[in-house]
Parts: C-alpha cells; structure tokens; sequence
C-alpha cells in the first residue's frame, strides 16, 4: 500500500486482520467507534463475524465465548466501557481465554470531558478485575506500532492464554498520521497451541510447572470441555479445597509473570554520561522525543526509555535504564498513574519528578523541559 | 477428522446395540448435584439428558451454557460442554459459542433472577435477533443460591428475606416479555410434569431459532413443599385445539396471569435464524463491494 495517511484505529484493525482475527464484537463508544467500522469493514469480507452488541457486557461475552470456541478475536471500547468489561475480564483471566481488548483511553471519571483525550486508565487496567491477578498491557505511540503491537498482542494472548490490553488514548486513535504498514517488521504469527487428537480427555487447565501453559481445545471441537467462574481443578470442576484453588491461582499468576523478558517490548535510547533519564509511553513519548531532542540540541545528556509493555512492570529495563541516573522525568497524561511504579524502581538517591495533566490538552514538551527541568 | 465421539456413534449404530446412540445416563457428568432434595431443577436435568439422547445429540456437539444461581450448576452436572459463566450473562456468551461455530447445540439454562433480573437486557436482543438457540428459564420464583430474597418473578405480598413487609414489586410475565420482544418459540412446562417439559425441550431445540422456554420449577427450600400443589391448581395444559402459530391467541394466554398456562404457546417457522442471515451477508461481503464509477460520482453529488 506504501505511505497513507490513516489513523491509529485503522492500524489497529489492520493489525488484528494481519495476526487473524475472525471475530470482533463491540458496542459503540467514542473515540473507539472507528475500530467497530472498519472491523464492520475487514472481517466479514475475510470470513468472520462482526456483531454490534446491546451493550460492552454482552460483546466482551460475545467475545469470550467464540475465543474459547477457537476465533482469534478483537474488542475495543473507551473508560466507561472498561467499566462495563471488567466482569468479564475476570472470566476471561479464569477461563484462560486468549482475546485482545483495546482501550482507547478518553478523559474521566465517568464520562469526563466526552470525549477528549488523557491516558487515566493504566492502574485501572492493571487492578480492572477483582482478585488482583496479573494481566498484561501494550501501548503503542504511533500508527505504525499500534499495527505492530496490536498483532503481537495476539501474538502473546494466544502464547500465553490470556485476554491481552492494547492501550492507546483518543490522541492517537482517531488522529491520522503518515504511515507505511508495509515497512512495519512483524514476528512470526502464534497461534494456540491445541491439544493433539487421540488424547483419553482434555483438562481445560492442565499444568505440570506453574507457568504452563495449558493446550486448549476449541468449544465444539474434539474434546469435551467445561469451564467455570468459580475456582476450579485442572479438568474445569468447580472445587472448594484451599490447596487446589492456591494452586489454580500461582498457576495463573506464574504464567504471566515468569513471561516477562518475552514480553518485555521497551525503546532505549541511553546517552553516555547522563544523569536524567526520561521514562514515557504511549502517545506522550512522542512529546519526550521532541523535548529531549531540544535538550539534547543545547548539550544537556539525557537518555530515553519508551514502554510498549506496561504490566506486568518490565522492572529490569526500568532498573537497568536508572543506573547511574540522578533524576527520572515521568509525563503522563493523567495524574501520576505510571510514576508510582518508577518511584518503587528508582535508586535511592534519584530524584523522581512527574510531569502530570489530564485537562484534555497533550503533555507538550515544553511542559516536559520545564516541569523536568531538562534544560 | 472424525471425533472420538463420531466413532462412538458410528459403532453404536452399525453394532447390535438395542438402543442407537446414547442414553440419557450418558450425558451424566460424574459430579453429583447439590441441588436441595425436592428442588424442581432435578427435572430439568432429567429432561434435558432425556432430550439430547431421544434427538441423538452427540456430547461434543452440545454446549450448555449458565449463569449463576441454583439451576446455573446444571453444566457441571452433563457431560457436554459446559459453561459455569457470570452471573446473568449466561446469553451473551451463548451466541458467542453459536455464532463462532454455529454446528453446535447451544442451550442456556438460567433462573428468573440470573435472566429476568440481572442478565434481563439481554433477553430483547437475543429474541429479535433470533439467534438459534434455546433458553430454559428455570422459573422458581425466588433466589435460591443467595437464601430466599425477592427474584422478579415473585409474587406480589410475598414474604421473603428481603420483604419484611411483603413484596411489593410486580412479578414479570416472562411470556409476555419473549412475546413482545419478537421470540418465534415461546412455551411454558413445569417440573412436575417431565413428559411435557422433556417434549418441549426437544422441540425447542429443534426450532431453527430463538427457542424461550419458561420451566415453573420449584424451590421447596424457600417456596415451600406447598408450590407443586399450588403450581398444579393453577396450571393447565393447553388444549389440543390450541392453535400456536396464531401470534394473538399466544399475547392472550401470555396475558392471562391467574392460570399458568402450560405448552407450546407459539411457534413461528417463517423467521430466519441469525446465522443464515449473517452466512449470506458473508458472502456477499467475499465477492467484494465494487461500486460502478457512475455511481461513485453520483454518491459525491448528494
């Protein structure tokens, strides 16, 4: 296709359509309606199934249920309906369900100031479900990585059986930008990993080490399989013995977390000397970019860490980047959601400043040079 | 590839077995149900098991899908495929399993709380778009799971644990409700009388579409031993004359609220099931939308 100008959404839905989605269910909600059109768009003319539901419960259901009977899908939706996801997230956490969630983040609580962008939903999607299990979330900062990491997101929600958030704002959503998808370098695609035919029955949450990965079978495939909300043993039966419901739960906490070197997608950008680093993500590392580059331009050192994987916490890149480091500049477009983590990371003796707003408008980099003191 | 469970039916039918196929024992699970002794969901169970094996379902092509509630642990009871999910979302997760892979047999077993309460937005958009699966609205007019508090089926001065002083919320007509929503297969049965329900089971699941069955199903815990007598005093089986495609003569008896009516309320074959509509829209999607450039001008004009 060469250079178009599209919008984040578009490469988001093209990503999906690039890793295989076949199925895609969402209820309207700006700024992620678009996903909904042009998925209306791509899927059905590649053989799937695209439903508008009556509201964000029933499509996340809508969605669970075809992952677990082998789709590859796709949501999205915006806060107020993250809201309305988080039920089923926890079903998907405990069903194992491979399926990719997309938030494109708009300014709240509630309806906020509908419908403008800020980036007030990071904590929210790390603790979205009661039990407080591990998930894991991307952010992209431009159109050609929203493709990307929209593709590797199944990538790792098929690896590691477990819904995956893709987590963007309305400022690169429905902003268009100058793009080439055709330049983007992809891995290879993954696709769960099935249980062979022949086999005397199939164990919906079998593991031998913690960190397994169960092999699925699809709903209406070869093998009977029952799944349950309520903790269950490894063949799906709901169970009340503590040791088994402690074991179910290290299994789904070890799998996403003994993940983290594979997950771990971050962008360094280290400069000899420095003692400021800057840590930023999402569509604000595009400010970071240009304000460190001005820094930069008048002989100050500054290095760069950009997070694409959010949860679980790349904790190592985050300490590796910090060594040496005095001072830790963190812009968010929300009130200081990510710098708690980097404050738990920083060395004893660095000095960790927020450059924090959600009053709609982006973090700009002046903001950033002057808040940070980068000059 | 021919399934494990194909093979079964295959030998089973070129055997010399008595009966083809399976029994009703076969879609036990091994799990025993904890459901109180006397409680109308026993029936529906037995029904249900009676059904698949008089339409010669295979196991793996049938997925039962709940809720949460009493009769919501009816998957974990048949070895199906079974969904224990949240509570009143038991339908949307339905339609996901019908529509990724539409071969399978989707029936959703619920309780007036999980699917009249709770999960009750569902219903309207499930019913007119007809999508073809069968909901078994096991109806017993209580919560049972959570001890005896007011369900949206319960009578009016009832007490219960959350009505000191009597309930005082109207009771919801399911079959009134369906009917308006645009439901083609709307019936009622009880569990007490199994040959009627299990028949009803059987057709609904046959119906090529939104199947809703209403079951007044019992809970002797919370209701009282009392409610199979007062169900049986104030029910009655429709009569032979009865004519179910008539949709007016359906809003009447779902209007009439001092006797349950119990049958085959309506039934209507001309709707088109979901699937197929969406197959077509499918297809149509495949050959590509080109649009001749005359009219591409034209769309640019208006």
């Amino acid at each position: 296709m060469g250079y178009e100008f599209i919008e984040g959404n578009e490469a988001i839905a093209r990503g999906a359509m690039r890793a295989g989605c076949d199925f895609f269910a969402s209820y309207p909600i700006t700024p992620a309606s678009s996903i909904l059109h042009y998925m209306n768009d791509f899927v059905p003319e590649a053989g799937g199934l695209v439903i508008q539901a009556e509201d964000e419960i029933a499509s996340l259901g809508f969605c669970i249920a075809a992952a677990m009977a082998g789709r590859k899908v796709l949501t999205s939706t915006s806060g107020p309906g993250m809201s309305l996801y988080s039920e089923n997230i926890g079903l998907a956490i405990m069903g194992e369900t491979p399926l990719v969630i997309v938030n494109i983040q708009r300014q709240g609580p509630a309806t906020g100031s509908a419908t403008k962008g800020a980036e007030g939903d990071i904590q929210f999607t790390r603790w979205v479900t009661s039990g407080g299990l591990p998930i894991i979330a991307l952010s992209p900062a431009t159109v050609e990585e929203a493709y990307e990491l929209t593709f590797i997101a199944f990538n790792f929600a098929e690896k590691y059986r477990t819904p995956l958030f893709l987590l963007t704002s309305k400022d690169l959503g429905v902003t268009k930008d100058s793009a080439n998808l055709d330049l983007v370098k992809l891995p290879p695609r993954f696709d769960r990993k099935k249980l062979p035919p022949g086999q005397k029955e199939y164990l919906p949450h079998y593991f031998e080490k913690p960190e397994d990965v169960p092999l699925i079978s699809d709903f209406g495939g070869d093998y009977i399989a029952r799944y349950t909300t309520s903790m269950h043993d490894k063949a799906g039966y709901l169970t009340a013995n503590p040791a088994v419901i402690q074991e179910m739960i290290d299994h789904l906490t070890a799998k996403i977390e003994s993940a983290i070197d594979d997950i771990t997608l971050v962008k360094e950008d280290f400069q000899e000397g420095a003692d400021t680093l800057v840590v930023s993500y999402g569509v604000i590392s595009r400010s970071a970019a240009v304000a460190i580059e001005e820094a930069r331009a008048k002989g100050r050192k500054i290095s760069s860490l950009v997070l694409q994987t959010l949860w679980p916490v790349p904790e190592k890149a985050i300490r590796d980047a910090m060594k040496g480091i005095k001072k830790v500049v963190v812009p968010e477009m929300n009130m200081g959601q990510y710098l708690i983590e980097i404050e738990k990371l920083a060395p004893p003796d660095a000095k960790v400043i927020g450059v924090c707003k959600m009053n709609t408008t982006l973090v700009t980099p002046g903001e950033i040079i002057e808040k940070g003191g980068l000059l | 590839m021919s399934s494990n469970e194909d093979q079964i039916m295959e030998k089973e039918e070129t055997g010399n077995t008595k009966k083809p196929g399976y029994s009703a024992k076969d879609y036990k699970s091994p799990l025993k149900p904890i459901w109180c002794p006397g409680c109308g969901d026993f029936a529906v169970l037995n029904a249900l098991q009676q059904s698949f094996a008089k339409l010669r379902l295979p196991r793996h092509k049938v997925a039962v899908i709940s809720g949460i509630g009493c009769s919501s642990r009816i998957p974990g009871y048949l070895s199906t495929y079974g969904f224990n999910s949240l509570h009143g979302r038991a339908i949307p997760l339905a339609i996901g399993v019908k529509l990724a892979n539409p071969d399978n047999t989707v029936v959703v077993a619920g309780g007036d709380g999980d699917l009249f309460s709770i999960g009750a937005g569902h219903m309207p958009h499930v019913a007119r778009k007809n999508i073809n699966l069968t909901v078994l609205a096991m109806d017993n007019r209580i919560y049972g799971l959570t001890k005896g508090q007011m369900s949206p089926t319960t009578p009016l001065d009832t007490y219960t644990s959350t009505t000191a002083y009597g309930s005082y919320d109207p009771p919801v007509n399911m079959v009134k409700y369906v009917l308006a929503y645009g439901a083609g297969f709307v019936a009622r049965a009880f569990s007490g009388n199994l040959p009627l329900l299990t028949s009803l089971i059987m057709q609904g699941i046959e119906y090529k579409g939104f199947a809703f069955i209403q079951v007044l199903s019992p809970c002797v815990t919370y209701r009282g031993k009392a409610e199979y007598d007062s169900i049986r005093e104030n029910s009655e089986v429709l009569p032979d004359t009865y004519d179910p495609t008539d949709h007016k003569s359906a809003c009447e008896i779902g209007d009439i609220e001092d006797k349950q009516y119990l049958g085959l309320i309506y039934r209507n074959d001309n709707l088109i099931p979901y699937e197929d509509r969406i197959i077509e829209m499918r297809k149509h999607a495949q050959k590509g939308k080109v649009i001749p450039v005359g009219e591409l001008i034209n769309l640019y004009r208006t």
